[in-house]
């Protein structure tokens, strides 16, 4: 080439500097401010008038949420495909996402997109979660965040409250927004916990083999290996877990918890999995719920309860029990539905004599159930006990 | 001189403690950031591990290691030829040797240092490739400020006499990345959500296509002709090649965001540009191994042996990528492992492997330092080895994933079926660090070169 490189070389750096500046303007306002200008339009266009603002502690959460990268393995969007919409609901509009500054978008799932968390799991469950992940799910991999605690994943540190307080504000506001104020489960969050819903049949013979093994790796964890509530993870729920040996339940009734999940409580709905895994569960559970005679929990405890006490337990009940559990103890009294969590429909589901005065006695914590042993008898306890077996299975 | 190569320059034009000090600065922040990486590896496999330290928790560490491996570990690689091209390139020395300490300085004690720390700390921002904290960004900014002063106005005074790729490359990745930077690292702070993520999708992107890939490139453009002392095949395609990449590279960024509720024009718009941009850098790969002349992919010296492999990487990394923008494809493998696969493929792959050679090329040059051609010999089958593995590995067990994810598989059936590719990528960190540490014993023993005038060119 030349040795006397002259103006014209100079020139073509020079010129292949702007070129290069103006390429970059181009895609930034190509793909960056048009989109924004796009994205504000339609949030305008489409979102609620009024956004809600997070709470003081629900932008420290967001901080917390932040600062530990949550967003590098739990994106907050859920993608126009029909995988996302089937396991997270509805795609992510513009709107939703208006006040994220800076977004969390997110890039990569290890663990399931969040942005319709809220709902889907309950406090203390997320708190023992946050604390101990592996306690209420054996297969996780995320990290335990132990320094938001003070030693007890029911002891959290403001941290953890606010970090929870922001996670069940995912996908509040796209439920709120919903005509009629709130959106039906399936379409806000397809696993989120409801009360009420259709459910679908399990088969009458599942493999309870299947069953164990589907049980020791999703429910061992909170209810215990053998079932008896005590799991790794039943420390810090409130309510704590069932325990499940000490209660009876019809098929109706396993496939509605599995379904559905309890709603209030730490039990989460299991609607991913296929209705034979949950016919393989619900037979498991038979074995393990009330041990030899699933089918008559009331011989199983040989105890009967005699007249007098059918009529005064009746009477009690009536009286203190039936604006909740309804006077058919189908758990559908007038004040049901003000409740967090449901009132035990005691047709489909009934405890062992002795968990019936236990829970009688102390109340059920996390519940609306309140303890009625400072205010009714010993007799009076035992017959309300009695009374409330017996409406399992349609007996009374 | 013919066109298509660079020009000798006299030693004494080179600043080459620079070159040495930024080399060894690159090699100290890779390992630690290998480090981390090992560590948040191991995790995903060992999840207690750590456990109640906050510093130790996965989400602070993945910012800590890939901000290391981007701004550690590549940028001081690419000073380091910086320092060691522009003088040979311009037949000018850089702009100012005290600017130099100075950068050196700021950017390994006010970025890398203090980024780490508050980022570990828990002060960051929760933005890929922008995970340190604005104040950080700031010194960064300062930073390649500093950079264009010192090596760009070389290119512009007097002494030019060849007009050579890497000099566009150089020029063009140092102005827009001065660009890039804020763009990515400041403007997502206030555009808020989606739009937001618009901003940090043109960054992911501009970060590896505004300045991972100018430099890497400008190292490669340089080393082979410098080293077959045969000019590159043809000044066309190299043209050709260079303002396509530079048009096209700044256009992919909301490929990132595939499907999501980013406006369809602007998405359509990445995928295209990203379907052209594969196209192009098979013509630039064409363009490089035709200019090795016979010199075959394991050539003796080891400067020309690892960017030869990074060329045979980006070619391979950008198939992937047009592939992997397609709507289809994108809606299986999107947030899987094999956008991790891919990642280390640019990153670990290309990018390494070009900064890896760039730095074995000059490090002879340096009077007085030393070199053990044995080692780098380890250090090249090692990392080859590492690499392949953890990309093959990562590959498909991002296809497992994204299959079950589309079977509607329970979320913890995708954990399960990933763990054991979890566990070999983490093996696969074996040889990596293996391969870096004998590269750093490349770098650090061996006889000394001849501490006079250096070897020519």
């Amino acid at each position: 080439m030349t040795s006397q490189p002259g103006p014209v070389l100079r020139m073509s750096y020079l010129a292949a500097s702007i070129a290069g500046v103006a390429f970059f303007v181009l895609s930034v306002a190509w793909l960056g401010v048009w989109p924004a200008r796009k994205l504000a339009e339609q949030a305008r266009l489409t979102g609620p008038e009024h956004p809600l603002a997070l709470t003081a502690s629900e932008v420290r959460g967001r901080a917390v949420y932040a600062r530990e990268g949550c967003a590098y393995c739990h994106s907050q969007q859920v993608r126009f495909t029909d995988a996302d919409i089937a396991r997270f609901g509805a795609p992510t509009m513009a709107w939703e996402t208006r006040g994220d500054t800076p977004h969390m978008m997110g890039t990569r799932r290890i663990g399931p997109d969040l942005a319709r968390v809220s709902g889907t799991r309950s406090q203390d469950w997320h708190l023992t979660h946050l604390y101990a992940p592996r306690s209420v799910v054996p297969a996780s991999v995320m990290p335990a965040y132990r320094h938001l605690f003070q030693g007890a994943p029911d002891q959290p540190g403001q941290s953890a409250r606010d970090l929870v307080a922001y996670l069940e504000t995912l996908g509040r506001v796209r439920d709120l927004a919903w005509p009629g104020g709130e959106a039906p489960a399936e379409v806000v969050h397809p696993a989120r916990a409801r009360r009420t819903g259709e459910v679908p049949e399990l088969q009458a013979d599942g493999d309870a083999a299947l069953g164990a093994m589907l049980y020791a790796g999703h429910c061992a964890a909170c209810h215990g290996a053998s079932g008896i509530g005590d799991g790794p993870g039943a420390v810090g729920l409130r309510p704590r877990p069932t325990n499940l040996a000490l209660h009876s339940y019809s098929q109706e009734r396993v496939a509605e918890v599995l379904w559905n999940g309890v709603a209030g409580t730490a039990m989460p709905a299991w609607r991913d999995r296929s209705i034979e895994e949950l016919s393989a569960l619900a037979a498991h559970l038979q074995r393990i719920s009330v041990p030899g005679v699933p089918a008559d929990p009331l011989r199983a405890d040989q105890i009967r309860p005699t007249d007098e006490e059918r009529d005064l337990g009746g009477r009690i009940y009536a009286a203190n029990c039936a604006q909740c559990h309804g006077a058919e103890g189908a758990g559908d009294g007038s004040a049901a539905i003000d409740l967090p969590v449901a009132p035990t429909n005691f047709t489909r589901q009934t405890p062992m004599f002795d968990e019936a005065l236990r829970a009688l006695r102390n109340g059920i914590d996390g519940t609306p159930m309140a303890p009625w042993g400072s205010r009714l008898s010993g007799d009076e306890l035992t017959a309300v006990a009695h009374y409330v077996r017996e409406f399992y299975g349609g007996r009374r | 001189m013919a066109l298509g190569s660079p020009s000798p320059a006299s030693p004494a034009l080179v600043e080459s403690r620079l070159v040495q000090a930024h080399g060894l600065a690159a090699l100290a922040t890779l390992l630690v950031s290998v480090t981390f990486g090992i560590i948040i590896a191991l995790q995903l496999w060992v999840p207690d591990l750590g456990a109640g330290t906050p510093w130790l928790s996965w989400g602070r560490l993945r910012y800590a290691h890939t901000q290391g491996i981007m701004l550690g570990w590549l940028a001081n690689a690419f000073f380091a030829f910086l320092y060691h091209a522009v003088p040979r390139l311009t037949g000018r020395p850089v702009t100012s040797p005290q600017l130099g300490r100075w950068l050196f300085a700021l950017w390994n004690i006010a970025v890398m240092l203090p980024g780490w720390v508050l980022v570990l700390a828990g002060v960051s921002q929760p933005l890929e490739w922008a995970e340190f904290p604005l104040v950080v960004d700031a010194v960064v900014l300062v930073g390649v400020v500093m950079a264009v002063i010192q090596f760009v106005p070389p290119f512009f005074t007097r002494g030019l006499d060849s007009l050579y790729v890497s000099s566009w490359y150089v020029i063009g990745g140092l102005v827009f990345t001065a660009l890039a930077y804020p763009m990515g690292n400041i403007v997502p702070e206030f555009v808020p959500g989606a739009a937001g993520a618009a901003f940090s999708g043109l960054w992911i992107h501009d970060a590896v296509g505004l300045f991972v890939t100018p430099m890497a490139l400008a190292i490669i453009y340089y080393v082979i002709p410098a080293v077959t002392r045969k000019p590159i095949f043809s000044h066309f395609l190299s043209m050709l090649g260079f303002w396509l990449l530079f048009f096209l590279y700044p256009l992919n960024g909301t490929h990132h965001y595939v499907l999501s509720v980013i406006p369809m024009e602007a998405q359509v718009t990445a995928i295209t540009a990203s379907a052209l941009l594969g196209v192009t850098v098979i013509i630039v790969v064409a363009n490089l191994l035709l200019s090795l002349h016979g010199s075959g992919v394991l050539a003796e010296d080891h400067g020309l042996r690892f960017v030869v492999m990074a060329t045979i990487f980006y070619l391979v990394v950008s198939i992937q990528g047009s592939l992997q923008a397609f709507m289809s494809v994108n809606a299986f493998v999107h947030f899987t492992d094999w956008v991790i696969g891919h990642s280390h493929l640019a990153m670990l792959g290309f990018a390494t492997f070009a900064a890896a050679g760039g730095l074995a090329h000059a490090w002879p040059h340096i009077p007085g330092a030393r070199y053990n051609p044995r080692a780098m010999t380890w250090a090249y089958w090692l990392l080859l080895g590492g690499l392949t593995t953890m990309v093959v590995d990562l590959t498909i067990a991002g296809l497992v994933e994204g299959q079950l994810w589309q079977m509607g598989a329970p979320w913890t059936a995708s954990l399960e079926a990933a763990r054991p590719y979890w566990i070999v990528r983490t093996l696969s960190a074996v040889p990596i660090a293996g391969g870096f540490i004998a590269f750093l014993v490349g770098l650090t023993t061996g006889p000394r070169t001849d501490s006079g005038a250096g070897v020519a060119s």
